[in-house]
């Protein structure tokens, strides 16, 4: 009886190996997020074109950068970068996985390999890079903090606010920058942290603030829709308090991986530069050596690991960075022309390298 | 439940003033409070009137309701979900009716009449719900949702019927309820990776109970009840491998039917984890009992949204590297090992409400631990300890609300992302916190009564 | 001829069948898988870490914080880590404290009416309980700092609410939609003497106390012992204030010249009391229910009996029903004061800086998620540790002794 016990037993253990040999590994119901991802060295681009899809980190509830609609759909600046990643390295703008992430859990994303790019309007700094194991790909839109007050207020610098209550978001550069300006300046203040846009909005509104600091491109866009709703018209300050360049980052340790969301951004400034849109770049016909190269002509190839004629790929699908704007930031009241996100031959800021 | 006592003589009718003035103004204190009371009430229904009827800004609550309901779920898989409300449907109804059976059995058995509940009954225990449900189809517009939850209403009414089943395939009728949940499950979430495993244990744990192992000779029995389990699960593993189909997984999962799920997932997955550990709390082996309480209380001790935090930005690294986990399956990891410390405090209230001398009498009729655990004290206890896992599962839906903290959408959520929009970014804050509000209390409102009515029934605890 | 018996009756089993041996090696097995799955997980996380560039010291506690805490002037962004962690503490104890007695209280009144012959009373009351218990605590908070804060009725700051007691000109209560401006204290000096003569008193108190219960146990007079601890600590008190001349005052609140801020008196901030007054209500839904249960839970008889011996109601709640009410509901209600504490850790819904909004705040500004992670929950569970503890000795004291 107790050998026949043991005889048993032993064919259902061999059964049992038999059966999990196979295993899919991962995780059970994902749909497929496999291993391998930031964590190791390398080997992004080979993980993200096995798989198929882009797992992109984006913000949703920003307005003009990365908001969700009625049917689920993201759209938004932030968002147009993705796509353009994905157009580049898999050939299909629609391959992405949106991940949507908040303060705190941008960079644990980005680190655990949960996302393999991060474009959640997230300011490049050195802290950041260095501790947050991250690296800042090109800058795609460069901001400045600022204050916005009620224009009826009639508050017009800093030291107007002594001991004001300043509506910020938590988590976010806005709050070391005010600390930082203010103290120096000696103004004290008091920094009500929220968590999220639409309890901070509904507290300026009500009062409980006299001041909304936030980067200047979303503050623009608050008092767009409030004046729009027919609120109390609203007034950005001059002064600018800081720096805010906004710009994608990867994980650190794949350089092959950093190259390509690298140049798949700036090849977006590149065509503005060369005055290719989406309309038009499919049937170039100039005789242009640069923009030949640009678009792949005769089969040109910088290495980077892509196809040839990625750049038309990406810009059929996206558009350039100025339709790219035009569509999402536009529409927020903050012009491209004559800003510091204008083309570096028209003034601004936007300087793709060479091809 | 039809015995009757021997009654009271019943209390004199009153008249309606002399109702009025027993009930509200019997004496000067109570006459002043009552007073109070109506204006306030007053004052309140009128303002709530004129903010829903007429001042209310419903329209954003009516054009995301979708966003709301499932929240960024791919649109044009939405055809899952309506199979797995029918699916849901069946296997509730299913479930609900050999439920009644056995209690038809037991009342036969007794020798007591049955008597089904009525429908009327169980709409006006579930009024809330149903309120809550028509308010959605009636903001839906389309016609769309009004077809799958008619269609999910009358399966489970056909399942129902399965109460009067002969009582043998009463083991049946749960092997039926819980493979159409997770049918309904699979078929949203896909059937590739890991998913043949809760089917396969599910029909390895039914094919023990339904083989009927009694009649065959000793070798022979042992033999079948090692091998039919492990057949079963072959059986399983093979059909899934060919039938591997993706699907939705829970990572895309926001709105309401993540909150649902995420609660449905962590207390399927935290019950025998919190079982094992009130065994191991109650074992006479003091390293286990010392290792068991120390996780209890320090679980109980903390906050779910430190434990949340914990997942988020510890689990990731505390696995080898390379393992990817998302940020929902994160969020069921902690909230299991919560879940699973104040299930382990139900289990073990349960198991000391059972007399000793249940476990005295299986020792004495020479039965081992485990068959005495499985035969007598387990079913015992797990039946009075009920109502107060429905109560856990209550308290699971509502603490859902915090998977918002650590960037997962669900149904609070999704007020966010609706004031986001260009339409309702100065607008409607108001009217989406009600909506979000009143979702809650429907549906938790009708789970906190029905497990009232449960702890009734079962004549569990006065407390 | 005795035959000797071998050991044979005696004999062990193997030692792989033997129970006591089992035990104990089942035991170390159980311990040592657990500790080595532990440092598994542990070594792993450090691995990660480092190789993430991630520090995994706690020495980030000694680094400036770089942000200020809301509504809490003295705060500096310079200070070190660990001083904001008992800003917080000191914070998450405050919400604590207040919410507890708002919840007891309210939920004590809330439970009684829902057993009371007023019908409407009874009624209101059971929808007020039904109505908190089924919504989460967190949307809770948000609809109670939208509705009476944000949304509600009361002015801005600089506009606030000045209530004057009739015929002075001192504000008595300053109400506006951020801050609350109530009297305070304010120390002329000699604070600590007056404090050693208060706890002089209060030990002189609790000696009167002893002193009369057992005066009553042997002669059987009234012992009045509250009137005679309670009357011996305001003798304390107030010759004590006049020995000192006044060591302390009140300060009446009042608004800055550029009325930004609450210069005197005590300032409560509208998160302070969104959270507060969101979980107060929230958790006295729960007592309530508690408190009816264990009301309930009393043999009816003892209600008929105190009627036979004509008690009034109220007689008859404080010296029959509710003592012995207490002792079923005590432990319930130390778990739900448990989770009230927990449930102070959603206070950056409503921007109070409590212990988790802070930790929230660090971490996303850049400090390591692990560590912080591991001192907010040491904290939590220090906190929940001590009201259990405590909690548990009153239970004790309260428990009947059985025979």
């Amino acid at each position: 009886m107790n050998r026949s016990k043991l005889l048993v037993a032993l064919a259902a253990l061999t059964l049992v190996f038999a059966a999990c040999t196979d295993d899919g590994g991962g995780d059970t119901t994902t749909t497929g997020v496999d291993g391998g991802g930031g964590a190791e060295e390398g080997g992004t681009l080979a993980a993200v074109q096995d798989r198929g899809e882009l797992n992109c980190g984006v913000n949703d509830v920003l307005p003009g950068f990365g908001i969700v609609d009625e049917e689920g759909n993201y759209s938004g600046f932030d968002v147009d970068l993705c796509r353009a990643i994905a157009a580049a390295v898999l050939g299909d703008a629609d391959a992405v996985n949106y991940v949507p992430v908040n303060v705190e859990t941008r960079f644990t994303a980005l680190q655990s390999g949960e996302i393999d790019v991060l474009s959640r309007n997230t300011t490049a700094t050195a802290t950041r890079d260095g501790q947050e194991g991250l690296t800042f790909v090109f800058t795609t839109f460069y901001d400045g903090q600022g204050i916005m007050v009620p224009a009826s207020s009639g508050f017009t610098v800093f030291e107007d606010l002594q001991d004001a209550n300043f509506c910020v978001l938590t988590g976010t550069t806005t709050e070391l920058n005010l600390n930082a300006v203010f103290s120096d300046r000696g103004i004290s203040f008091n920094p009500v942290g929220f968590e999220d846009s639409a309890e901070l909005q509904q507290a300026y509104e009500a009062g409980q603030c006299e001041a909304w600091t936030s980067d200047r491109s979303q503050l623009a866009s608050f008092k767009f829709s409030i004046e729009e709703a027919g609120g109390e018209a609203q007034f950005i300050m001059e002064e600018i308090m800081s720096k805010e360049p906004l710009g994608p980052a990867v994980l650190d340790g794949d350089s092959e991986w950093l190259q390509v969301v690298n140049w798949t951004i700036q090849n977006l400034v590149l065509a503005w530069e060369f005055g290719l849109t989406s309309e038009n770049i499919g049937s170039y016909s100039g005789e242009e050596s640069r923009v030949l190269n640009f678009i792949g002509d005769g089969g040109y190839d910088p290495g980077l690991g892509l196809a040839t004629d990625v750049n038309v790929t990406v810009i059929e699908a996206v558009g350039n960075y100025q339709e790219i704007y035009e569509r999402h930031i536009e529409p927020l009241g903050i012009p491209l022309a004559g800003s510091l996100n204008d083309l570096w031959t028209n003034g601004g800021l936007m300087y793709a390298q060479p091809y | 439940m039809t015995a009757t006592a021997e009654r009271a003589p019943a209390p004199p009718k009153l008249s309606p003033l002399g109702w009025l003035r027993k009930r509200l103004f019997q004496n000067v204190g109570s006459a002043v409070l009552s007073v109070t009371l109506i204006v306030i009430l007053l004052y309140v229904v009128y303002r709530s009137l004129v903010f829903v009827v007429i001042n209310g800004q419903w329209e954003a609550i009516s054009r995301n309701l979708t966003l709301f309901m499932v929240g960024t779920f791919p649109r044009d898989q939405v055809w899952r979900l309506a199979a797995q409300a029918l699916m849901l449907g069946l296997a509730f109804g299913i479930g609900v009716g050999t439920a009644s059976g056995t209690a038809r059995d037991k009342a036969k058995q007794a020798g007591l009449a049955y008597e089904p509940p009525l429908l009327a009954g169980t709409l006006k225990r579930f009024w809330s719900l149903i309120a809550f449900v028509l308010v959605l189809l009636t903001l839906a517009g389309t016609a769309g949702p009004w077809l799958v939850v008619g269609g999910a209403v009358l399966v489970g009414y056909i399942g129902w019927h399965s109460w009067r089943l002969p009582p043998s395939m009463r083991t049946l009728g749960w092997l039926l309820t819980a493979l159409l949940f997770l049918a309904g499950f699979q078929v949203v979430s896909g059937t590739e990776g890991l998913a043949w495993l809760p089917v396969a244990l599910v029909l390895a744990a039914a094919s023990r109970l339904l083989v009927p192992v009694e009649r065959l000779e000793t070798p022979l029995r042992q033999l079948v009840s090692l091998g039919a389990p492990l057949v079963a699960a072959g059986v399983v593993y093979g059909i899934y491998q060919v039938i591997a189909a993706p699907g939705v997984g829970w990572d895309d999962w926001s709105g309401m039917i993540l909150t649902l799920w995420w609660s449905a997932i962590v207390i399927v997955l935290a019950f025998p984890t919190g079982l094992m550990l009130a065994l191991a709390r109650r074992s006479t082996l003091p390293a286990l009992r010392y290792l068991a309480t120390t996780y209890i209380e320090l679980i109980r001790g903390v906050p779910l949204i430190t434990l949340l935090f914990m997942g988020q930005f510890m689990l990731g690294f505390m696995l080898p590297a390379g393992t990817v986990f998302s940020s929902i399956t994160r969020s069921i990891a902690a909230g299991t090992l919560f879940t699973a410390a104040y299930v382990a405090e139900i289990v073990r209230g349960g198991l000391q409400s059972l007399p000793p001398g249940q476990m005295e009498a299986g020792q004495a009729l020479g039965m081992g631990i485990p068959a005495i655990m499985r035969r007598i004290v387990l079913p015992q206890a797990l039946r009075a300890v009920i109502p107060a896992m429905v109560g856990q599962f209550i308290s699971l839906f509502k603490d859902s609300s915090l998977l918002f903290i650590i960037g997962a959408t669900e149904f609070l959520g999704v007020r966010d992302l609706v004031h986001a929009q260009a339409d309702f970014r100065v607008s409607a804050h108001a009217e989406t916190l009600v909506f979000v509000a009143v979702g809650y209390w429907a549906i938790a409102f009708s789970m906190s009564r029905e497990s009232q009515r449960l702890e009734r029934r079962l004549g569990v605890g006065e407390t | 001829m005795v035959t000797t018996t071998t050991s044979k009756t005696h004999s062990r089993p193997p030692f792989w069948r033997d129970l006591r041996v089992l035990r104990v090696v089942g035991q170390f097995v159980a311990i040592i898988l657990v500790g080595l799955v532990l440092w598994w997980l542990f070594t792993n996380l450090v691995d990660n870490l480092n190789r993430a560039g991630i520090r995994t010291d706690f020495g980030f506690l000694t680094q400036p914080t770089q942000f200020t805490v809301p509504y809490f002037n003295t705060f500096n962004a310079r200070n070190p880590v660990w001083q904001m962690v008992l800003v917080g503490v000191k914070n998450t104890f405050l919400a604590g404290s207040v919410g507890i007695i708002i919840a007891s209280v309210l939920g004590l009144v809330v439970g009684i009416l829902r057993l009371s012959n007023n019908w409407l009373a009874a009624r209101l009351a059971t929808v007020f309980v039904e109505f908190f218990r089924n919504i989460p605590p967190l949307v809770v908070i948000v609809f109670f700092g939208s509705a009476v804060f944000t949304f509600g009725p009361l002015p801005i700051l600089s506009e606030a609410l000045e209530l004057r007691l009739p015929g002075s000109s001192d504000t008595f209560l300053l109400l506006s939609n951020d801050r609350w401006g109530i009297p305070g204290f304010t120390s002329r000096g000699n604070v600590p003497a007056y404090l050693g003569i208060l706890v002089v008193g209060l030990v002189i108190s609790v000696l009167l106390w002893i002193w009369r219960t057992r005066v009553n146990l042997s002669t059987g007079e009234p012992h009045h012992r509250v009137l005679w601890s309670l009357g011996a600590l305001l003798a304390f008190a107030g010759l004590g204030y006049l020995v000192l001349g006044g060591p302390f005052g009140v300060e009446w609140p009042s608004l800055s010249e550029n009325r930004r801020l609450i210069v005197s008196g005590f300032a409560m901030n509208w998160g302070f009391m969104a959270l507060t007054g969101a979980l107060g209500l929230y958790t006295a839904s729960h007592i309530a229910e508690i408190v009816r249960g264990s009301i309930q839970a009393v043999p009816k008889g003892q209600t008929e009996a105190s009627s036979a011996l004509a008690l009034s109601a109220f007689q008859r709640y404080r010296f029959v029903v509710l003592p012995q009410a207490l002792r079923i509901a005590v432990p319930p209600v130390i778990n739900q004061y448990l989770n009230l504490v927990k449930n102070t850790s959603l206070g950056l819904a409503v921007a109070y800086a409590e212990l988790t909004a802070l930790t929230q705040t660090s971490i996303a500004n850049g400090r390591p998620a692990v560590q912080s992670i591991v001192v907010m929950m040491a904290i939590y569970l220090a906190f929940s540790l001590t009201i259990s503890l405590a909690l548990n000795v009153v239970n004790r004291r309260l428990q009947l002794v059985t025979r």
